[in-house]
């Protein structure tokens, strides 16, 4: 006796039936063959379904469905903040590479590497002072983003019922952004990027309990030095990427299940 | 299907186009030849094989009510998106950040500042005066203000974390629910009176008055904004309750 499943919807019968050509009887063998292995039909049935969805007059729109026109269209720019704050942090993904060809974290040297590789990147770079420009002011426009797209999602009440593991996600997001934009401020190694640092050595030490070994974990000891603007680099350009990165993907696919909460 | 339309309300709100105009499966399949045909009739003996297992299944499938991200969200955004990423090519190109003095350990600059979005953080550290003396411990504080300022933001954090476990129901519009909207306001209110607390040594303001408004304004915008709220709520919820809640009764 076999273990075979056994097969209801017989398609080597249905092959044998169909009295095919060599080409065809070769195409649909390798086609019932990946089928079964990777389900394409899933995934052909999504490609048509949008093909033939934009050849169709759009659905109707929320306002649309509910008579809100009159009154909430003015909410809609406030619905993109998420989105916009993605495109933000791609932005500043790409621009952050760049500088990280041009960038050093080292404290040695006159005044230091660091500072020295900014005012490289300022002066002498092709298009370093805009690069540099362009980098911190997508940071900035994020960081806003975030905050008032929590603001948004907070006044619309879209963090309800079947929402809430998406907005904790959220506030982790918020926080990871607040961490990069922190690392990425002490980079520079001026003045302020160093009583900064001072300010964040002193906030972890005051920790209760786990104060001292906080700062030694995250700036590398109690007062700043090579070790802080090594940490602080690696933070930023490593590991926050692929944590902030992962987690965005998360919330994102979570949106995307879950459908954009009515606007009411 | 026409008929349907007029005489009852259709649940998935008008998002799925109607039947007539979406092509069949057999119809698409029609259409083609050769191959593709070929490959639509297999797709369709498997299809037809998914439609049985999900039959035999228990799993009911459930009607959520929201709008789709693709395309309704992602087309809007995008040409919003697309505005405002110009907006940061025009603002890195006009408004270029400098930098400053290289860092000197044994100089302590007059200002010293985290960037703006950690000021409410900053503030929070800033609120010593607060921090009760207990008679118990003899007059000292439980914590030293340092611990105190970092465990305000932890508080501040785990609140707005537990909002959506505390307010439940189906109510979205801050004119169907004033106090939460309330609530909202005065932390943004907070938001801003705790940052510019963060920096009084360049808040034009005596730091007394300025730290009493701190708790202060938030309070009243608080009020303001619920007593406004609750006025406009009857006029809004008219004509809400009308179409909005025949789709999404009220708990």
């Amino acid at each position: 006796m076999s273990i075979e499943r056994k097969d209801d919807m017989d398609h080597g019968a249905w092959l044998e039936e169909k009295d095919l050509t060599v080409i065809e009887t070769g195409f649909l063998t390798a086609l019932v063959w990946l089928d079964k292995r990777l389900r394409l039909v899933d995934y052909l049935e999504l490609l048509e379904t949008l093909y033939y969805r934009v050849n169709l007059q759009m659905p109707k729109s929320h306002t649309e469905q509910y008579n809100l026109d009159n009154k909430f269209w003015y909410w809609y720019p406030l619905y993109s903040l998420g989105f916009f704050s993605t495109v933000a942090y791609l932005v500043a993904a790409v621009s952050g590479a760049l500088l990280g060809f041009y960038y050093s974290p080292a404290t040695a040297g006159d005044p230091s590497t660091a500072y020295n590789s900014i005012t490289f990147i300022m002066q002498d770079l092709n298009l370093g002072f805009f690069l540099r420009s362009l980098h911190r002011w997508s940071a900035q426009v994020m960081t806003a983003a975030v905050f008032l797209h929590m603001l948004r999602v907070y006044f619309t009440g879209a963090y309800k019922e079947p929402r809430e593991v998406n907005w904790l996600v959220g506030i982790i997001l918020l926080s990871l952004t607040m961490v990069f934009g922190y690392t990425g401020y002490l980079l520079p190694w001026d003045q302020l990027a160093y009583w900064a640092g001072q300010i964040g050595v002193e906030m972890s030490l005051s920790i209760p309990l786990l104060g001292e070994w906080v700062a030694q974990l995250m700036f590398g000891g109690f007062s700043l030095g090579q070790a802080t603007l090594q940490r602080m680099y690696i933070l930023h350009v490593f590991l926050l990427p692929f944590v902030v990165t992962a987690v965005i993907g998360i919330h994102l696919a979570l949106v995307w299940m879950q459908g954009i909460a009515e606007p009411h | 299907m026409a008929e349907d339309n007029t005489t009852e309300m259709r649940t998935d709100g008008g998002l799925v186009p109607p039947d007539d105009e979406t092509p069949t499966w057999r119809e698409r399949k029609e259409r083609t030849q050769g191959l593709s045909r070929l490959t639509y009739e297999y797709f369709e003996r498997s299809r037809r094989e998914d439609q049985d297992l999900r039959e035999e299944s228990s799993y009911v499938e459930r009607d959520v009510l929201a709008f789709p991200v693709w395309p309704h969200e992602l087309i809007r955004n995008l040409s919003i998106v697309a505005f405002f990423v110009g907006m940061i090519f025009f603002l890195s190109a006009t408004l270029p950040p400098h930098i400053g003095a290289a860092a000197n350990p044994s100089s302590t600059p007059d200002i010293i500042l985290p960037d703006w979005y950690l000021y409410w953080s900053f503030g929070l550290l800033k609120l010593g005066p607060l921090n009760p003396d207990l008679s118990i411990l003899g007059g000292q504080k439980l914590f030293a203000d340092r611990t105190y300022g970092v465990l305000a933001n932890v508080v501040i954090v785990g609140f707005i974390a537990i909002v959506p476990f505390v307010n439940k129901g189906s109510a979205r519009r801050p004119v169907e629910q004033p106090f939460w909207a309330a609530v909202g306001i005065s932390g943004v209110t907070f938001a801003i009176t705790i940052s510019a607390l963060s920096i009084k040594n360049l808040t034009p303001m005596d730091p007394h008055v300025l730290f009493d408004l701190t708790f202060l304004l938030p309070f009243v915008t608080a009020c303001i904004s619920y007593a406004v709220l609750k006025t406009m709520r009857e006029g809004y919820m008219y004509d809400l309750n009308r179409r909005y809640y025949r789709l999404r009764p009220p708990k």
